[in-house]
């Protein structure tokens, strides 16, 4: 967390910086299938997060003897472009950072993905921050899910991700890259539409209980437009050829 | 690359005995190319370049830095290139594959040679430049990752704006100033099958290649050459190509313009 | 009317044994995004890599050989054996494309092939699997028709390689991308019918 002292105002008569409410997302716009060689793909801009998201599987597990004759083995890279951020360039090479989230995010998909149904393939989920302004991760992960539907991938549901975090006593929906460095708390989740479960959760700073509660209460009402994104991104893939058709392309 | 490719690569060789290429392309045209700026805005310039299905994405970073030893008022310029696994399955993550590096050592000498940025333009004060880092990202791979890699990298430094520098430091919430750049420079890559020359091979016919050269020139010099692959070229060949390669430069320098130019 | 489910789509509210859907809490949900036919109660994948079953007909290349048993590439994420026998007078080398059946699977990942012949010359074009069944069209009738007007030999395997041959493979290629692109439309086998048919028209204007 950045220097208190030099904190600016995060919060002005329920006005957030760039204008939101408390329990505003930033506009989502995805587009599916934006790759050509990767099984799956989707490009996900989120307020100013570019993400590109892609898939590769069910396919032969390298090298061979990782294989797990009974399920797939799911495998996640999630990194940062070094033009990513506004300031100054970024290393290149995986972080601890980057690790630990490549980590808990194959976590998520280890749950909704039908391992049982790929028995010793490897399935690849490439992550690459193309921009950066804050709950990445939550980016990252919502962009995943939609590259996994497009490559075909048997999944329990179509997850995503968004973050809450507090100023003072209020929660804010889906932090920035300034209100994540100031705020007293950051509290990103994943979670299952369907059965509302939580598959990502991870949280520091300082939070109630009751406040948790609340915190999802609002992921999930956020929720509600994030599936419909992701839902429109991949029935957008097939409609676009039936324009195409109607227009005699 | 796999047995799948070789197969196609064969079939590009029986095409190229009869004077055709799989896309109907004739010896010496390039595929479709697209390119876009300004895709990325958190960067100090951008630009995604499509050649036929390679896809490449620039981005131009800007700090203040310490100029090198023996350049004490010049800026530093650095290009590195990152073949994502997501752009091919073949593709793997990890340190940078000898392919990266000579990519990225390939687009900087091109524009290194050609002064295309005023490396001088970019001193500070004493023991104070501006660094241009360039980030070449692959995101397709259909071939050809020199030529869209040098038109992305070309296109980014022509709309980078610098940050403001003020008590020391570099102001990223205000870039207004272009960075100087002096001269643009273009790349054609050719392949080379048999006896047949062509240019800009996709991914099944550099299958197929005996060797492959990359030119680059500023329209009027050669400013860089890379010759890859074990076959062979000869002298006159490589009079032809250069020939080749300045006339292509005008139609490849006018796409980068109008990429520059549009709102 | 057939419509677009996605993974985690209710199918029913009570538990239906139908593939590609799971049930959870006495309830049927979709694995995958697909079309759903509720007359026809299936899900037809539109996306996907092959999964191997027994009787499908595959292209894949002969990688190595051992006496008289074959390691094939099939594009998928297991391995592909086929073994010798029977068919001793015939030998494939490596590199070799061939067309086999799949006899079968064993462990869920290694696909054991027979009745293979060798496929000569040619090229291959690979598509995704789930639409493979448009390619080939009811009674084979869409493959057939576009190896018909285009003069070209065709073999699709159901693992989404495709062998083809002659002197308009171009033609065959575009229309089989231009069904993978629609299969999942309407009047896909008239357009692609005067599709194949105007293309033809341009190599005989040029004789």
């Amino acid at each position: 967390m950045a220097n208190k002292a030099n904190a600016p105002k995060l919060l002005v008569d329920g006005k957030r910086i760039d204008g939101r409410t408390t329990n505003q997302l930033r506009p989502i716009k995805i587009t599916a299938g934006v790759l050509e060689n990767a099984d799956g793909s989707a490009l996900l801009k989120w307020g100013n997060n570019i993400v590109l998201a892609a898939v590769f599987g069910p396919q032969e597990s390298t090298p061979r003897h990782t294989a797990d004759p009974v399920k797939a083995t799911v495998k996640c890279k999630y990194s940062m472009a070094p033009f990513s951020s506004m300031g100054e360039h970024g290393r290149s090479g995986p972080n601890r950072r980057a690790i630990e989230i490549s980590k808990v995010t194959k976590e998520v998909f280890e749950n909704v993905i039908f391992l049982n149904d790929f028995p010793g393939s490897e399935i690849n989920i490439f992550i690459e921050i193309l921009q950066s302004d804050g709950g990445t991760r939550a980016a990252g992960i919502t962009a995943a899910a939609v590259a996994l539907a497009n490559a075909g991938i048997h999944m329990k549901d179509i997850v995503y991700a968004v973050s809450v975090g507090k100023v003072g006593d209020d929660l804010l929906l889906d932090l920035n890259m300034i209100e994540d460095n100031y705020s007293d708390c950051d509290m990103p989740m994943a979670i299952s539409p369907r059965n509302g479960e939580l598959l990502l959760l991870q949280m520091d700073g300082n939070i109630t209980r009751e406040e948790i509660q609340k915190a999802i209460q609002m992921a999930k009402d956020a929720g509600k437009i994030i599936s419909a994104a992701q839902q429109e991104a991949l029935l957008k893939v097939y409609k676009n050829v039936e324009k195409e058709i109607e227009n005699g392309v | 690359m796999g047995v799948f490719e070789e197969i196609k690569g064969n079939y590009v060789k029986e095409l190229i005995t009869k004077g055709l290429r799989e896309d109907k392309r004739g010896m010496m045209d390039y595929r479709n190319i697209k390119i876009v700026k300004d895709f990325i805005f958190h960067a100090e310039g951008s630009s995604i370049v499509d050649i036929g299905s390679t896809k490449v994405l620039a981005g131009i970073k800007m700090q203040v830095g310490t100029p090198m030893e023996d350049t004490p008022t010049d800026g530093n310029f650095t290009v590195s290139a990152e073949l994502l696994p997501l752009a091919h399955a073949e593709f793997e993550s990890g340190p940078p594959s000898p392919e990266s590096i000579e990519l990225a050592r390939v687009v900087d000498r091109g524009i290194r040679a050609a002064n295309c940025i005023d490396l001088s333009k970019l001193f500070i004060e004493e023991g104070k430049v501006w660094e241009v880092y360039a980030d070449i990202y692959v995101l397709n791979y259909d071939g050809n990752l020199f030529d869209a890699s040098t038109l992305a990298v070309m296109t980014a430094l022509k709309n980078t704006k610098m940050p403001k520098y003020e008590n020391g430091k570099a102001v990223y919430e205000e870039r207004t100033t272009p960075l100087p750049i002096n001269a643009v420079v273009t790349s054609t890559t050719f392949g080379k099958i048999g006896s047949t020359l062509l240019l800009d091979p996709n991914i099944n016919e550099e299958a197929a290649l005996d060797a492959r050269l990359t030119i680059t020139t500023d329209g009027k010099r050669v400013r860089a050459m890379q010759k890859g692959l074990d076959g062979s070229i000869a002298d006159s060949e490589l009079d032809n190509l250069v020939d080749i390669s300045i006339m292509k430069y005008k139609e490849l320098k006018e796409k980068i313009e109008n990429a520059v130019k549009e709102e | 009317m057939k419509n677009i489910i996605l993974p985690g789509a209710l199918i029913s509210e009570t538990p239906i044994k139908m593939e590609n859907t799971y049930l959870d809490n006495g309830k049927t949900f979709s694995k995958v995004i697909g079309l759903y036919d509720p007359e026809k109660k299936q899900i037809i994948p539109l996306e996907g890599n092959w999964l191997p079953k027994v009787n499908d007909i595959v292209v894949g290349i002969v990688t190595s050989s051992k006496g008289s048993v074959y390691e094939v590439e099939l594009f998928f994420f297991g391995r592909g054996l086929l073994i010798g026998g029977k068919f001793e007078d015939i030998k494939f080398k490596t590199g070799d494309v061939i067309e086999a059946k799949v006899k079968d699977i064993e462990d869920n990942k290694t696909v054991i092939l027979w009745d293979a012949r060798a496929l000569r010359g040619g090229t291959l074009l690979s598509v995704k699997p789930t639409k493979v069944p448009r390619i080939v069209g009811r009674n084979n009738t869409m493959v057939e028709q576009i190896a018909r007007i285009t003069k070209s030999s065709i073999v699709v395997g159901t693992n989404g390689i495709i062998w083809l041959r002659g002197e308009f493979i171009g033609v065959a290629t575009t229309a089989i991308k231009k069904i993978e692109r629609e299969a999942h439309t309407e009047g896909l086998t008239d357009r692609i019918k005067n599709m194949l048919e105007n293309e033809m028209l341009k190599f005989d204007k040029q004789v």
